[in-house]
């Protein structure tokens, strides 16, 4: 999915206000898929000391502690690190990826603050790894196509009762667990199960 | 269609992370159900991301002095990080599904994470608060029965209202699942509905409830939102 502003060539945006905003977009993305693949420590020091001086000043803005802004940092610099395979470059800049996750965790940060909750809400309302969702989505979407069909005959039988239940006959997973006599983490385990193969096979078409 | 969506300046807000958990969650889940909000989150984020991260900033130029004293914190910092082990799983998402009304319907992602309390009846109506903790706003769920309707009421507040599935009318016309409908105090309304529904909601304050008998029922409104 490409979004209207952030085109594959980041040119544009820096063209458009040469001078004004110099951002090395280019060489950041090219250091995060090298942190991704590689895990090279060279990359992910380049990132780190672009980005956690930036961040900081943004947490000292936002909650006007140096403490809990250090915190953000931290936070934010560890997804960076641990969630970079789940990066994809075709998904945007590496910019807009780090912003995305500085604001879920000042957003959870906040929330802890306002209501003293640890809900950690933010990864629901602003998921970070989009394809998940649009595979679900575009899962259902297909559901009606032959071609699905095949591939969920040929899921193993425990599997293959669970996908038809929830997806074909509407029952819920407590319904289902109830019709098949297991446990409802059965049902869920094996839908998940079942759902990652399906992706598996169904490989990158949907994109 | 859907015909009423966030405005600019609160998708603005939603991508800075400024506003309630309730009204974030509400916008979450019509961007669920939109491709055009989707497509303005995407290029909104691009567009902030830009803001906060360039390299003559307001955020940068404070930055360039930095101290002796960050630069060692930030290094120690870097090489925790770098000791971590990096994780590649992704888990497929199982849709919540959500029964009422002999249907059952997958709830947005944003909605199904939130823990909701018990269901309450007034007529044909059901609501269940959501245990969000958030002072003077309360994000409900609310299911209406076949024929139901709401008294004619105003807010000193806001109501926003995300229908979920199901359909229903008020003054304005009628809504299909996806419509984002913000009301501010100036606007009262006498929402019913003839198949049923489930929407979310969000008030900021307690309901007036403005003719005869309805001024009767005053207490039903803090039951239903
Ligand atoms: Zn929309």
């Amino acid at each position: 999915m490409v979004s209207l502003e952030q085109s594959s060539d980041c040119r544009t945006i820096k063209g458009k206000n040469v001078g004004m905003q110099e951002t090395p977009s280019e060489q950041l993305t090219a250091a995060l898929v090298n942190v991704a693949n590689n895990a090279d420590k060279k990359a992910y020091a380049y990132l780190f000391s672009y980005f956690a001086p930036k961040i900081k000043r943004f947490g000292i803005k936002q909650f006007g502690s140096e403490a809990m802004a250090m915190e953000l940092v931290q936070d934010t610099m560890t997804s960076v690190w641990r969630k970079a395979k789940l990066y994809h470059q075709d998904k945007g800049a590496a910019t807009t990826w780090v912003y995305t996750i500085m604001r879920n965790a000042s957003f959870d940060a906040l929330r802890k603050v306002k209501s003293n909750k640890e809900d950690n809400l933010s990864e629901e309302i602003w998921p970070l790894f989009h394809d998940e969702q649009v595979c679900e989505k575009s899962f259902k979407d297909h559901l009606q196509t032959n071609q699905l069909k095949e591939k969920i005959k040929s899921l193993p039988a425990a599997q293959r009762d669970v996908v038809v239940g929830v997806y074909f006959e509407d029952m819920t997973q407590e319904q289902l667990a109830q019709h098949l006599g297991i446990p409802v983490g059965t049902v869920k385990s094996r839908l998940r199960l079942a759902l990652k193969k399906l992706k598996v096979e169904l490989g990158e078409q949907h994109d | 269609m859907i015909k009423y969506h966030p405005s600019k300046q609160l998708m603005q807000k939603h991508v800075a992370g400024e506003l309630p958990v309730g009204l974030s969650v509400a916008i979450a889940a019509h961007i669920e159900l939109c491709g055009a909000c989707k497509l303005e989150l995407d290029a909104l984020e691009s567009k902030q991301a830009e803001a906060a991260f360039t390299n003559s900033g307001s955020y940068s130029e404070e930055a360039a002095e930095s101290s002796t004293e960050e630069d060692l914190a930030f290094e120690a910092m870097m090489n925790d990080i770098t000791q971590l082990d990096m994780s590649s799983e992704m888990v497929p998402r199982v849709p919540q599904m959500f029964d009422y009304q002999d249907k059952s319907v997958q709830l947005p992602r944003a909605i199904a994470a939130l823990k909701l309390g018990s269901f309450i009846n007034a007529g044909k109506v059901s609501r269940a608060r959501f245990e969000l903790d958030e002072g003077p706003l309360r994000s409900s769920l609310l299911h209406i029965k076949p024929g139901g309707e709401i008294p004619e009421h105003t807010h000193t507040g806001f109501e926003l209202t995300l229908l979920l599935d199901g359909s229903f009318e008020d003054e304005s016309g009628s809504y299909v699942p996806g419509d984002f409908i913000m009301l501010d105090g100036r606007h009262n309304h006498t929402p019913k509905t003839e198949e049923g529904c489930l929407c979310f909601t969000l008030v900021d304050s307690a309901l007036h409830f403005n003719k005869g008998l309805s001024k009767l029922l005053n207490p039903i409104g803090n039951l239903i939102y």
